[in-house]
């Protein structure tokens, strides 16, 4: 059996509901920082509303379990698989590859590390020739160059690359 | 009279170059979003408000609603061509357009989708027209206590109409919430939830952020996973005896107008319908009292003129709260009010007399982007075709970048970055079980304006929550405050009415 049959929709539902419920209880203790009570002497403390706003979402989720005990909700009764196979490789090649884009931006910087991307997703998922995944991931990080530093004058991240682009720097702004 | 000479000088706004000009792009843009599986107008407006930073708001309100707008005309073309609905809110259009196209007549469902669009779209706007002004002059008397009446209401209709999972729906509300709290506390001035004091979370998180996560990177896993990259496309011949048929069969497609329209206009006024549940009201309803109602799901231009009509009026009919009350009326108009915040206008019914130019060019330009939409997507059919023969593994690396890129602008922080793709990865998992995501973009926009207008009639009422129910002081207040309790406590009637209902019936 696969890793895809095994997490099945009534396996995903308790699990998320059960994560959500731990971060609605991470949220109130971190809100509780600061003072949680409101009185008319002292106004409302600022952690008042964060406090309360995850105490109702961990009544929503307990909602949400008890749904699932009791079987009241449709995914406490779905034995399919939460994702398909196939689609799988889809959803994990495009998550992990974006995760590794922004990391590399931050080191390598915007440009470069979209030219690596979108090299390595168009190759992977389309039909398309070598020479024209070159040509598309060249241009789009050209454009979006042209379009955010030329036309609407904000800089994106360029890491370690930042050196090449005081030439174009140059000539932009003499 | 007013009104009249109001609603000129806003078209006359519309008509500057610079207006015009993005006024037709987006229109443009608008057409090939909607057009495009698994775009619609939430993502396109969300993806693409980053850009507006340079423009003038005026000029920046008329390219998004024109946007808006060229994709509720847009959804219907691959609902007919590929049988996917191009949004949520051209579902209802697949019923009939699809068996259409199947039977070769793909260019009557394409202009009656077109005809119907641009139908309900221009009745809406005069009804927008006429209700505006008089709901903005009530709403001028609104102080703190009502705003936040409102605002009650607002997150109560998704539980009372929105017809999701009542706990995932509140769950959807409070996170938006809980994360608007995040950053300095606009009273006290602390920190709050300033995780693992990651400095990045001081200025708070961006409503654009969760908006392109959960519309852009969240939308684009989803539809990854409905398509696999592939789709079917439908034959189309285009000449123009077959557009002259097209439109002749459009003869009996009177009644779907109407009521796709002035259903569809008040249903899109409210917060939690919008376009969507509308466009499936109105080919339900219009089925029920069609007297060939049995053809209906088998390729009637009736069952494409309804959805499409009402989604256009909705569309419009959602900026109408969004305008006058400061409150949206679907998740497109609840990013369209960030964007105002963005802007450095503050949403509600001052904007009437403090920026007229804004609020009537934005309403003169509805009526001029609803013909050129209408030009455009029949003259462009043969290049939206084109377009919809792109592998989706090509569009979507194109949307991640556009995504990653306006993420990043607005606060030029890679924290940002990583929010958004958080928030995308979690969006696409709970709204594969049902959690409802719009309810929280929806809090995450109004959860800075509620709390403010809240901790001010707090002060006002010395700590007093009695204020929001005073029907003697705060009468207006008082009675939205009691419809937004019928509202959060109506869900759990439901099942009784279906047991009293089943009851009746077998008696």
């Amino acid at each position: 059996m696969s890793i895809t049959n095994k997490i099945t929709v009534k396996r995903a539902e308790i699990a998320v509901a059960v994560i959500l419920a731990l971060c609605s209880i991470a949220l109130m203790i971190k809100s509780a920082e600061n003072r949680i009570t409101w009185n008319a002497e002292e106004n409302m403390g600022a952690g008042f509303l964060p406090f309360y706003l995850s105490l109702g979402m961990l009544i929503c989720t307990v909602l949400t379990i008890i749904k699932f005990v009791l079987k009241r909700s449709p995914q406490s009764k779905d034995d399919s698989p939460f994702i398909e196979a196939e689609a799988f490789k889809y959803i994990a090649v495009t998550i992990i590859s974006l995760v590794i884009l922004v990391l590399a931006i931050g080191y390598l910087g915007i440009y470069f590390s979209l030219i690596f991307f979108l090299a390595f997703y168009l190759r992977y998922f389309s039909s398309k020739s070598v020479l024209f995944i070159s040509v598309f991931s060249l241009i789009t990080p050209v454009l979006t160059f042209l379009f955010f530093e030329w036309l609407l004058k904000i800089p994106l991240p360029q890491g370690i690359s930042e050196p090449l682009f005081y030439p174009v720097y140059d000539f932009m702004y003499s | 009279m007013d009104v009249f000479i109001l609603l000129l000088e806003g078209i006359f706004v519309s008509f500057e170059p610079l207006n015009l000009g993005l006024l037709v792009f987006g229109c443009l843009i608008g057409l090939f979003v909607g057009a495009m599986p698994g775009l619609g107008s939430v993502n396109g407006v969300a993806i693409l408000i980053p850009i507006t930073f340079i423009i003038p708001p005026t000029a920046a309100i008329i390219f998004l609603a024109a946007v808006y707008y060229g994709a509720m005309y847009g959804g219907a073309i691959s609902s007919v061509m590929l049988g996917i609905p191009g949004a949520s809110t051209a579902v209802a259009t697949v019923f009939d357009g699809r068996p259409l196209a199947v039977k070769g007549e793909a260019m009557t469902a394409l202009t009656a989708a077109a005809v119907g669009s641009f139908v309900g779209g221009t009745v809406s706007v005069i009804l927008f027209t006429l209700f505006a002004p008089p709901l903005a002059e009530v709403a001028l008397r609104f102080n703190a206590p009502e705003t936040f009446a409102l605002m009650v209401m607002a997150f109560a209709t998704f539980v009372g109409l929105g017809g999701d999972d009542v706990p995932k729906t509140i769950f959807s509300i409070l996170i938006g919430l809980a994360l608007s709290t995040i950053g300095l506390d606009l009273i006290t001035g602390k920190p709050r939830l300033i995780f693992f004091n990651i400095p990045g979370f001081l200025h708070g998180i961006n409503f654009l952020v969760l908006a392109i996560g959960i519309y852009g990177i969240g939308e684009m896993l989803w539809t990854l996973e409905e398509t696999k990259g592939k789709v079917q496309m439908s034959k189309l011949s285009v000449n123009m005896k077959e557009v002259g048929r097209a439109f002749g069969a459009l003869k009996k497609t009177i009644m779907a107008m109407n009521i796709g329209s002035f259903l569809g206009f008040f249903v899109g006024i409210l917060p939690a319908a919008g376009a969507t549940p509308a466009s499936l009201m109105s080919y339900g309803i219009t089925k029920q009292l069609s007297k060939n109602s049995k053809e209906f799901g088998s390729g009637v231009p009736a069952g494409v003129v309804a959805p499409e009509c009402a989604n256009n009026s909705a569309s419009t009919g959602s900026m109408l709260p969004m305008l006058t009350l400061g409150i949206p009326g679907s998740p497109t108009t609840a990013i369209l009010l960030g964007g105002m915040i963005l802007w450095g206008l503050t949403p509600g019914p001052l904007l009437f007399t403090q920026e007229p130019e804004f609020v009537w060019g934005l309403i003169g330009s509805l009526y001029i982007a609803n013909f050129f939409t209408l030009v455009l997507n029949i003259a462009l059919i043969p290049a939206f075709l084109m377009v919809l023969r792109i592998p989706f593994a090509i569009l979507a690396p194109v949307i991640f970048v556009l995504c990653v890129t306006g993420g990043y602008a607005p606060t030029q922080s890679l924290h940002d970055v990583w929010l958004m793709l958080l928030f995308g990865f979690a969006g696409y998992i709970l709204r594969k079980l049902d959690y409802p995501v719009a309810p929280a973009v929806l809090s995450i926009v109004l959860g800075p304006l509620a709390e403010k207008a809240l901790r001010q009639s707090l002060i006002l009422s010395d700590g007093s929550m009695g204020i929001f129910f005073d029907m003697a002081e705060k009468p207006i207040a008082a009675i939205i405050m009691y419809i937004a309790i019928v509202l959060l406590i109506m869900p759990a009637f439901g099942p009784l009415y279906k047991k009293f209902f089943k009851k009746a019936q077998t008696t």
